[in-house]
C-alpha cells in the first residue's frame, strides 16, 4: 500500500524547483565562505610570502603563549547552612502548576542546586497527565528572561521601593474610592480558588471596583451558549478518551484549543489499531490545515464563513434520524461531498459515545453545536458539564463595555493582571482609553504594550517563583509552589492587591518559625499565609496540607448528573441563512501551535520550533491555497498587501499551504508584537518586530470573530523567505514512512508493512551486545506514528534537556538549525476515491487549471532523531573515531574528539547531524539565552554546551541513561529496574514515544518491538536502527 | 527434635556474641565525629551506656531517632533531645540491631583513654623541594655563558683589525680560516659538505627537543598535579583525618549519593567547633582558624547558648583543587559507592596532607589505566547478577575463550570489559 503513495514534504518538492533540487544535493547549504574571505581587501592573501610569514609566526606565538596559561582559580563556595533535602549535584523535583496559560497543567518541576531547569507533566494531574505541551516546556526560560522588569516603575521608571509604591498606589485608590469613581480589575480567566479570595478582599475593600475576565483568544461563543442552554457559564470537561467519533469543525483541539495536553492524551487513547472496543473515528471540517486537521481521518475544506451552514444542516440530519424538530432551512444536499450527511450516519453510530466540537466564537454556532451534542447523548459520557473546566471565562462584552467606560470617562481607574489589551485587543482605543483614567496599573511582568502606558507597573513573579492554587476543572485542585527566590524586585500580584486592600493574613503561628536558619527566619511568602488560611478548613492539619502540595493536586469526588438542557435552536434558521451566502475571499486568524496568542513572544524556542503544519520557523505569513496563489501568480518567497476597510498590511511573507480550502487565506496571531523585548520585538529598545499583529484584524464589537470575511489581497512587488525547515534534511522520497488503513489493518495487523524483507548481504557480524541474553542494556526507542500529534513539545523538551543553542532566523535560512529531534511533515494527495493520486496525474490536473485537490492533502507526521544504527553509517567514516558505538547499543558522539569534517553528516542517511557552524554561547551574533549570565541559568549542567566546529545528534539523553543505571547501582537493583525516559518521551502529550531496554523482555519497548506494525527506516541499507516506528493506521475506509 | 532444638540454641549464641572488633571499626566510622567514650563533646560520653539504657532503646534511638521521639514519643528520648537543645542526632538506619550491640560491647570494652589533654598537633605542612637556588644558579651560568661569547667575538675582532693594520706581523690571523666542522670534526668527517651537516645537526638536537617537548605539553600545560594552593580557612585532613580519625563521609556527605562529594555547609562545622574552640592552646583565646568560621556564620561565641547565627553571613571561597574539564562528567557515588573505590584512590593520602594537593594528573590516560584494572564487584551487587551468572556460567563450561575470568578460573571483570573505556559513559 505504502508503495503507491507520493509523499512531499513541500511544494518545492513536489514540482521539483531548481532551488530545491541543487540544495537537496548538498548535505550542508553552502561550502565554507573562503572564497568570500580571501577576496576582502584587507586581508589579501594571494600575493605576499612575507604576509603569510607573519600571520604564521604570529598564530604560532600566540597558540604557544595562549598554551602557556596560567590556570585560572576556580572557587567552590558552599552552603553556609545547607536547606533541607538538598543535596548538591543532585535534582530535587516539586510538584507545581504551569502558569504559561490558563489551562494550568499540573507539572513536576526539576531543580538543581536551587535553580529550576526543566519543566515536565505531572502524572497526578487530571490535565496534564504527565504531558506538556511546547508553550509549558519553553516557559521556563521567561524564568531567566532579562526583558523582565527588574523593579516596579512609577511612569516609567525605576522605583525599587514598594513600600513608596503602595503608598501612592493607595493615595490613588481612596481617591477614586472617595469619588465613588469606578475602577476595573481586567484579569486573564482566573480560576485560583485563593486568588479569586484576594480579589474579593480587594473589591470589597474598594466597592467601586469591578473584577472582568478577559481572554485574548475569546472562547465567549461557548460560554455564552453554555449560559443559555444550560444555565452554566462554562465550558465543559470534553473527555476525548471516551469518545469513538470525533467531530470538529476547525477547532484545532489539539494544537491550541481550551487544553491542548489534555485533550491530546484523551484524544491518543482511542487511535491505536489495537486498542480495546476499537479505533476513534476523527472528522474534520476546516479552512486553513491546522495541526489537528493533519491527524483527522477524513478532513474536509470549509468556509468557516459557511460554519453556520454545516453546523445546522448536520443538526437536521441527526434530528431527522431522531425525530425531533429540524431548523427550517432548505435542504443542503450535496454539502462538501455529501460529508455532512456521512458525518450524520458516522456519528448516529455512535450516540453517546461521540464528541462534536466548534472553534467559532460565535453563540448561535455553539448553540447548534449543543443541540447535536444533546440529541446524540453526549452529555452523559463525552461531555461533561457537572465537573466543567474553568480554564477559560472571558466575557468579549464585558471587556468592549470597559473599554467603552474607559474613552467616555465612566472608569477613572484600570488595573490589567495578565492581559495586555493595547497588543490583542483594539489598540489604538485602548492606548486612548488607558491616558484617560487617572489611575493605571500593571502588574505585568514585562514592559509590554499595556504596561507601557500605565502609571504604575507592579511587575508580577514568575509562576515558578510564586505561591498558588488553580482549579482548572471544577473539584480538581492543582498547587503552585516557588522552586527558586525572586530573581528580581517583583512582587506576586495577590499581595500587591492583598496589601493595597490591608487584607495581608499574619498567621498566628509562623509555620517556619522551627526553621529558622541564620536568625532570619523563613518568612513564608504573604501569599502562602492567605493560601494556608484559605485551605484551612480542607486541609486542616500542616501535614495533610503540605501532602497535597508534594502531590500538587487535590481531587474532589466528581459530581454526576447532567444540568437540564433549556437549548432551542429552531429559531436559528434565519441567522444560518444570512451567514450561508459567501463571497470574496475570507481570512481566517489562528492561534499558532508555537507562540499561541503572543503571550510568550519573547521566548526563542518558541520562534525557532517550527509550525508543525508549515514547518516555518520565525514569522507569520498569510497561507494561501494553491488555486488563489495561481490567480495572483504568487510563488515562493513573493509577498503580498492585505486590505481591510482602511488597515493596510504591505508585504507580507506568504506560503501556499496545501489543505488550505479555496477563497481563504490564513494567517497566524502571536507575531508583530512591538513591546515583547529583544527577540519578540521592542520599539524601545530598537528590536524588530517577529512578523505582523493579526488582533488588528479582528472586530472587537460582540463576540471577538477571529474569520475577517471580504479581505482584499494583492500581490506586492516585495520578496521574503521565509525560515522553513519542511524540505530540510530530506530524504529523497525512499520508503521512510508507512500507513493503511484500519479495515486493512483488522484484516491483516502487518497492513502497509508488508514488504518482502530485503535480503541483505553483510560483511558484519552481530556484535556480541545485541546478541541475546548478552549482560548489558540494549537501549531502543519505538514510536508510534499513530499517536504522534506532530505538536513539537519534544523538540523543545529536547532543546532544554540538552542545551541545545537557538540559531535564529538567518541560519534556518541556511539550513542550521540545530534541533536533535525533528517533526518531519509529509503530505499525499487523496482523490474522492480515496485512492492517492499518482504525480502525472496532479500535474494533469494543475495543467487543466483545476486546483481542488489541493485542498485536500493527508499529513503524516513523523519524529526523527539519530536512528542509533547499529551498522552506522557515520561511524565508519569518522577520521577521527570521534563517533563510535558503545556496547549499550548508543552512537556516542564525543565532542572533545570532533575536528569537524562533517563526514558524519554526510554520510548519515537521516540527515539527523548538526553541525556547529558557529560557537553559539557568548556570542553577540546569537543574542539568546546562551550570550547573558541569567539566561544560562537554564543551562542542564549534566550535559556539555558545545563549541564552535563539532557536530552533534541525539544521544538517546545518555545522561538520564546513566543517572538510571547509576541509581539503580547504588540501590543494586537488577537492569531490569532501570527506569530512564527520555526529554521527548517524557514531554509527549500523546504517549507516541517508547524508550527503554530491549534486553528486558518486560520492558514496554521490547513488546512493542514484537508488534506487526514495527518497521524501521531504510531496513534495506542493513544499518539496523534502533528506532522503530509503527505503521500509521488511519481510519479512512468509510463514510 | 532435639537436635534441632540444639542446633536453633546454638546458632543463636553464635549470633548473641557481638564482635567488638567491629564494634571498634562501627564507631570510629560512625559515632566518633560527635561521641567520645571518656569525654562529652557534642553528644554525650558514652561509657557505661550498657547501664543506663536497655539494649532495645539503644536500638531505636540509634537506628532512628527522630521516628523514636515523634512516633514512638518515648520520653526517654524526648528529655536527652532537649537536654542537648534539640541538636538531633544523625540517623543510622544502616546499622543492624546487631551492629548497635557490637557497637556497645566495643564501648564496654574500650581502653580508658589517656589522663593527658589531647594535644591537637597542627604539624608543619609537607614540605615542598625548593629549587630557587637551583634556577638563581642556571641563570647565572646563562649571563656569564652570553658574556664569554660576546668577549670571543670582541677577541677576534680586535685580532682582525689588528692584522689589517699590520699584515705582516699576524699572517697567520688573516690565513683563511677552517670551518667550524673542519675544525671540529676529526678527518674526513670534516671535508663533508657543511650543510648536510648543519641539517644533520640540527635534527639531532631538535628531535629529542620535540620529543621532550610534546611529553611537557601532554603532561605538564593545563595539568595541575602537584597544586597546593592556601586555603582560606587553613583546615587540616592531616588533623581531622588523619589523626581524629574522622569519617571522610562526616563532611563530605554526598560522596555515595551525588556526583559531588561537596565541600560541607559550615554549620557542619559548628557541630564540633560550638565547643572545640583550642583556647588551651592558644593563651584562652579562640584558634584564629576557627573565628574564621564564626566570621563566616557571624557566630557570636560569647551568646547564649542556642543562639542562631547573625545576619551578615561571608560565604567562605575555597579554592577548588580538583578541576576536571567541562567535557567530563566525573560522578563520585559511581565510583566510592558503586566501585568501592577509597577516596585515597584518586585523592592520594589526604589523611596526611596538611595542605591538600592534587596528587594526579587527572588526565584521561589516568582515568582510563584504571578503568583497565579496577574490578566491578559483580557479586555482591544485584544490578550485576547477569554479568556475573554469565561468568560463572562461562567458568563451568571452562571456556577458555570468555573474557569474565582469569585462568585461575575465579570471576575477573574490570571497569573495561564493561564499557568503561567507551566515550559516552564520561563524555555527554
Amino acid at each position: 500500500m505504502s508503495n503507491n503513495i507520493n509523499y512531499w514534504k513541500g511544494e518545492d518538492e513536489l514540482s521539483k524547483s531548481k532551488s530545491f533540487v541543487s540544495a537537496q544535493k548538498n548535505e550542508f547549504h553552502d561550502d565554507l565562505p573562503l572564497d568570500e574571505i580571501f577576496n576582502e581587501e584587507s586581508i589579501e592573501l594571494k600575493a605576499n610570502r612575507r604576509d603569510f610569514l607573519k600571520y604564521f609566526g604570529f598564530s604560532v606565538t600566540a597558540v604557544a603563549l595562549a598554551a602557556c596559561y596560567k590556570t585560572k582559580i576556580r572557587n567552590a563556595i558552599p552552603y553556609l547552612v545547607e536547606p533541607e533535602a538538598s543535596v548538591s549535584g543532585v535534582a530535587n523535583y516539586f510538584r507545581s502548576t504551569c502558569g504559561a496559560c490558563s489551562s494550568s497543567c499540573g507539572i513536576e518541576v526539576k531543580v538543581r542546586e536551587g535553580r529550576p531547569i526543566k519543566v515536565d507533566g505531572s502524572v497526578d494531574s487530571p490535565i496534564s497527565q504527565g504531558g506538556t505541551c511546547s508553550v509549558g516546556q519553553a516557559s521556563i526560560l521567561s524564568l531567566y528572561d532579562n526583558e523582565r522588569l527588574a523593579n516596579p516603575l512609577v511612569n516609567g521608571s525605576e522605583q525599587k521601593e514598594w513600600a513608596l509604591i503602595d503608598a501612592t498606589v493607595l493615595t490613588q485608590l481612596n481617591a477614586l474610592k472617595s469619588s465613588n469613581s469606578k475602577i476595573v480589575l481586567l484579569s486573564g480567566s482566573i480560576h485560583s480558588p485563593s486568588t479569586l479570595k484576594s480579589i474579593e478582599k480587594f473589591t470589597s475593600a474598594f466597592p467601586s471596583l469591578e473584577h472582568v475576565s478577559y481572554d485574548a483568544i475569546s472562547y465567549s461563543g461557548i460560554l455564552d451558549a453554555n449560559e443559555t442552554d444550560f444555565g452554566q457559564r462554562v465550558i465543559p470537561t470534553y473527555k476525548f478518551g471516551e469518545a469513538k467519533v470525533i467531530v470538529s469543525f476547525a477547532a484545532d483541539f489539539l494544537g491550541t484549543w481550551i487544553s491542548p495536553v489534555e485533550y491530546s492524551k484523551g484524544y491518543t487513547q482511542h487511535r491505536q489499531p489495537g486498542v480495546k472496543g476499537g479505533m476513534s473515528k476523527h472528522i474534520q471540517f476546516e479552512s486553513s490545515l491546522s495541526m489537528t486537521g493533519a491527524n483527522a481521518d477524513h478532513r474536509f475544506p470549509m468556509r468557516v464563513s459557511q460554519e453556520a451552514l454545516y453546523v445546522a444542516s448536520l443538526y437536521n440530519y441527526i434530528a431527522i434520524a431522531n425525530g425531533t424538530k429540524q431548523i427550517p432551512i432548505p435542504s443542503q444536499g450535496e454539502l462538501a461531498g455529501n460529508a455532512i450527511k456521512k458525518t450524520a450516519e458516522v456519528l448516529l453510530k455512535s450516540q453517546g459515545k461521540s464528541i462534536v466540537i466548534s472553534g467559532s466564537n460565535e453563540t448561535e454556532i455553539q448553540q447548534i453545536i449543543n443541540g447535536i451534542n444533546m440529541l446524540l447523548g453526549n452529555y452523559a459520557t463525552a461531555i461533561d458539564l457537572a465537573n466543567h473546566s474553568n480554564q477559560f471565562k472571558g466575557s468579549d462584552k464585558k471587556t468592549a463595555e470597559v473599554l467603552k467606560g474607559l474613552n467616555n470617562g465612566a472608569i477613572g481607574g484600570i488595573i490589567f493582571y495578565g492581559v495586555n489589551p493595547v497588543y490583542n485587543h483594539n489598540g489604538k482605543e485602548w492606548a486612548a482609553g488607558i491616558k484617560k483614567a487617572k489611575l493605571s496599573i500593571s502588574f505585568s511582568s514585562s514592559q509590554d504594550e499595556t504596561a507601557a502606558l500605565c502609571n504604575f507597573v507592579c511587575p508580577d513573579n514568575h509562576y515558578l517563583e510564586s505561591w498558588n492554587d488553580a482549579e482548572p476543572r471544577k473539584g480538581v485542585y492543582h498547587f503552585t509552589q516557588p522552586t527558586i527566590s525572586n530573581v528580581f524586585n517583583t512582587r506576586q500580584a495577590q499581595i500587591s492587591m492583598l496589601t493595597w486592600s490591608n487584607a495581608l493574613v499574619v498567621p498566628e503561628k509562623d509555620p517556619f518559625a522551627s526553621k529558622a536558619i541564620l536568625s532570619q527566619k523563613f518568612h513564608a511568602s504573604a501569599f502562602y499565609n492567605f493560601m494556608r488560611d484559605n485551605w484551612a478548613k480542607v486541609l486542616i492539619s500542616n501535614e495533610s496540607f503540605n501532602a497535597a502540595l508534594e502531590k500538587g493536586v487535590l481531587l474532589e469526588e466528581p459530581l454526576v448528573g447532567i444540568p437540564a438542557y433549556e437549548g432551542k435552536v429552531d429559531g436559528f434558521a434565519s441567522y444560518v441563512l444570512a451567514n450561508s451566502k459567501v463571497s470574496g475571499i475570507e481570512m481566517i486568524l489562528y492561534q499558532p501551535v508555537g507562540v499561541r496568542d503572543g503571550a510568550h513572544g519573547n521566548n526563542p524556542w518558541l520562534h525557532e520550533n517550527p509550525d508543525p503544519v508549515s514547518k516555518v520557523s520565525w514569522d507569520n505569513y498569510i497561507a494561501l491555497p494553491k488555486s488563489l496563489a495561481v490567480a495572483l501568480e504568487i510563488s515562493e518567497g513573493d509577498t503580498v498587501n492585505v486590505t481591510l476597510g482602511k488597515l493596510v498590511y504591505a508585504g507580507v511573507p506568504t506560503i501556499i499551504q496545501p489543505g488550505q480550502a479555496n477563497n481563504t487565506i490564513s494567517m497566524a496571531l502571536g507575531y508583530g508584537r512591538t513591546h515583547a523585548g529583544k527577540v519578540g520585538g521592542s520599539i524601545d529598545k530598537g528590536y524588530n518586530s517577529i512578523g505582523v499583529n493579526g488582533f488588528a484584524f479582528v472586530n472587537n464589537t460582540g463576540n471577538r470573530n477571529f474569520v475577517i470575511k471580504n479581505v482584499e489581497i494583492t500581490k506586492s512587488d516585495d520578496t521574503y523567505n521565509l525560515a522553513q525547515t519542511q524540505t530540510h534534511h530530506t530524504i529523497e522520497g525512499r520508503d521512510i514512512i508507512r500507513e493503511s488503513s484500519f479495515e486493512a489493518w483488522k484484516k491483516s495487523p502487518n497492513a502497509g508493512n508488508d514488504k518482502a524483507k530485503t535480503h541483505v548481504y553483510t560483511i558484519w557480524e552481530k556484535p556480541e551486545y545485541r546478541k541475546d541474553g548478552a549482560p548489558n542494556h540494549l537501549w531502543a526507542m519505538a514510536i508510534d506514528l499513530n499517536s504522534c500529534t506532530g505538536c513539537g513539545s519534544c523538540v523543545v523538551s529536547c532543546s532544554i534537556e540538552n542545551n541545545v543553542p537557538i540559531v535564529g532566523r538567518e541560519q534556518v535560512l541556511l539550513r542550521r538549525e540545530m534541533h536533535w529531534i525533528r517533526i518531519d511533515r509529509y503530505y499525499a494527495f487523496r482523490s474522492k476515491e480515496g485512492n492517492l493520486t499518482r504525480e502525472d496525474e496532479i500535474a494533469n490536473q494543475d495543467k487543466k487549471g483545476n486546483h481542488d485537490h489541493w485542498q485536500d492533502v493527508s499529513v503524516l507526521y513523523q519524529p526523527m532523531m539519530c536512528q542509533h544504527c547499529s551498522n552506522a553509517p557515520c561511524e565508519t567514516v569518522c577520521p577521527v573515531l570521534a563517533t563510535t558505538h558503545s556496547s549499550e547499543g548508543l552512537n556516542q558522539m564525543t565532542y572533545n574528539r570532533c575536528i569537524g569534517t562533517k563526514y558524519c553528516g554526510n554520510n548519515c542517511p537521516y540527515k539527523v547531524r548538526r553541525f556547529n557552524w558557529f560557537r553559539y554561547n557568548d556570542n553577540d551574533a546569537f543574542d539568546f539565552n546562551f550570550n547573558n549570565p541569567l539566561g544560562k541559568m537554564v543551562i542542564n549542567p549534566d550535559v556539555t554546551v558545545r563549541t564552535r566546529g563539532v557536530m552533534e545528534k541525539c544521544s538517546f539523553c545518555v545522561q538520564r541513561i546513566q543517572e538510571g543505571k547509576l541509581s539503580a547501582k547504588r540501590q543494586g537493583k537488577s537492569p531490569n529496574q532501570v527506569a530512564v525516559q527520555t526529554a521527548c518521551q517524557r514531554a509527549c502529550p500523546s504517549n507516541a514515544i517508547v524508550f527503554g531496554d530491549l534486553h528486558n523482555p518486560e520492558s514496554e519497548v521490547s513488546k512493542l518491538y514484537k508488534n506487526e506494525r514495527g518497521f524501521t527506516v531504510l531496513e534495506e541499507l542493513n544499518i539496523q536502527s534502533s528506532v522503530m516506528y509503527m505503521t500509521k493506521i488511519r481510519n479512512n475506509d468509510t463514510i | 527434635m532435639l537436635s534441632a532444638f540444639m542446633a536453633l540454641t546454638s546458632s543463636a549464641f553464635t549470633q548473641d556474641l557481638p564482635d567488638a572488633d567491629n564494634g571498634k571499626k562501627l564507631f570510629e566510622a560512625n559515632c566518633l565525629g560527635c561521641h567520645a567514650i571518656d569525654k562529652k563533646e557534642i553528644g554525650p560520653a558514652l561509657r557505661g551506656i550498657h547501664l543506663r539504657r536497655t539494649p532495645e532503646w539503644l536500638v531505636q534511638w540509634i537506628r532512628n531517632n527522630e521516628k523514636f521521639r515523634k512516633v514512638t514519643k518515648d520520653p526517654d528520648a524526648i528529655a536527652l533531645y532537649n537536654e542537648y537543645n534539640g541538636a538531633a542526632m544523625n540517623v543510622f538506619e544502616n546499622l543492624t540491631p546487631v551492629n548497635v550491640q557490637e557497637i556497645v560491647e566495643y564501648i564496654k570494652t574500650a581502653p580508658e583513654a589517656p589522663k593527658t589533654a589531647v594535644v591537637i598537633d597542627a604539624g608543619d605542612g609537607t614540605k615542598k623541594e625548593d629549587n630557587t637556588n637551583l634556577y638563581i644558579l642556571l641563570t647565572l651560568v646563562a649571563i656569564l655563558s652570553i658574556v664569554l661569547l660576546i668577549l670571543a667575538r670582541v677577541k677576534n675582532t680586535l685580532r682582525r683589525i689588528a692584522a689589517e693594520k699590520n699584515p705582516e706581523e699576524y699572517a697567520e690571523w688573516l690565513a683563511p680560516k677552517k670551518g667550524f666542522f673542519e675544525k671540529s670534526l676529526p678527518g674526513k668527517w670534516g671535508k663533508l659538505n657543511p650543510t648536510v651537516l648543519t641539517l644533520f645537526a640540527i635534527v639531532i638536537v631538535s628531535v629529542p627537543a620535540l620529543y621532550y617537548g610534546f611529553e611537557f605539553s601532554i603532561t605538564e600545560v593545563a595539568v595541575q598535579k602537584g597544586y597546593a594552593p592556601k586555603q582560606p580557612i587553613a583546615f587540616s585532613h592531616q588533623l581531622h583525618a588523619g589523626q581524629l580519625k574522622m569519617n571522610c563521609q562526616y563532611c563530605h556527605s554526598s560522596v555515595e549519593k551525588s556526583k559531588q562529594a561537596s565541600i560541607p555547609a559550615l554549620n557542619t562545622c559548628m557541630n564540633c567547633h560550638k565547643g572545640v574552640q583550642l583556647t588551651e592552646k592558644y593563651n584562652g583565646e579562640i584558634s584564629p582558624e576557627i573565628k574564621k568560621i564564626y566570621t563566616a556564620l557571624d557566630y557570636n561565641p560569647e551568646g547564649k547558648e542556642g543562639e542562631q547565627y547573625g545576619k551578615n553571613p561571608r560565604p567562605v571561597r575555597w579554592i577548588r583543587i580538583h578541576n576536571l574539564p567541562d567535557h567530563a562528567y566525573f560522578n563520585h557515588s559511581q565510583h566510592v559507592k558503586v566501585g568501592k573505590q577509597s577516596c585515597q584512590t584518586c585523592h592520594g593520602a589526604i589523611e596526611k596532607m596538611e595542605v591538600v594537593q592534587q596528587v594526579n594528573t587527572l588526565q584521561m590516560g589516568w582515568c582510563i589505566d584504571c578503568h583497565r584494572v579496577s574490578q566491578v564487584d559483580v557479586a555482591n551487587n544485584n544490578y550485576y547478577k547477569a554479568l556475573h551468572d554469565k561468568a560463572k556460567a562461562d567458568i563451568a563450561k571452562n571456556n577458555q575463550s570468555s573474557k569474565y575470568f582469569s585462568a585461575d578460573g575465579t570471576v575477573k571483570l574490570t571497569a573495561a570489559m564493561n564499557g568503561g573505556l567507551e566515550c559516552s559513559k564520561c563524555h555527554y
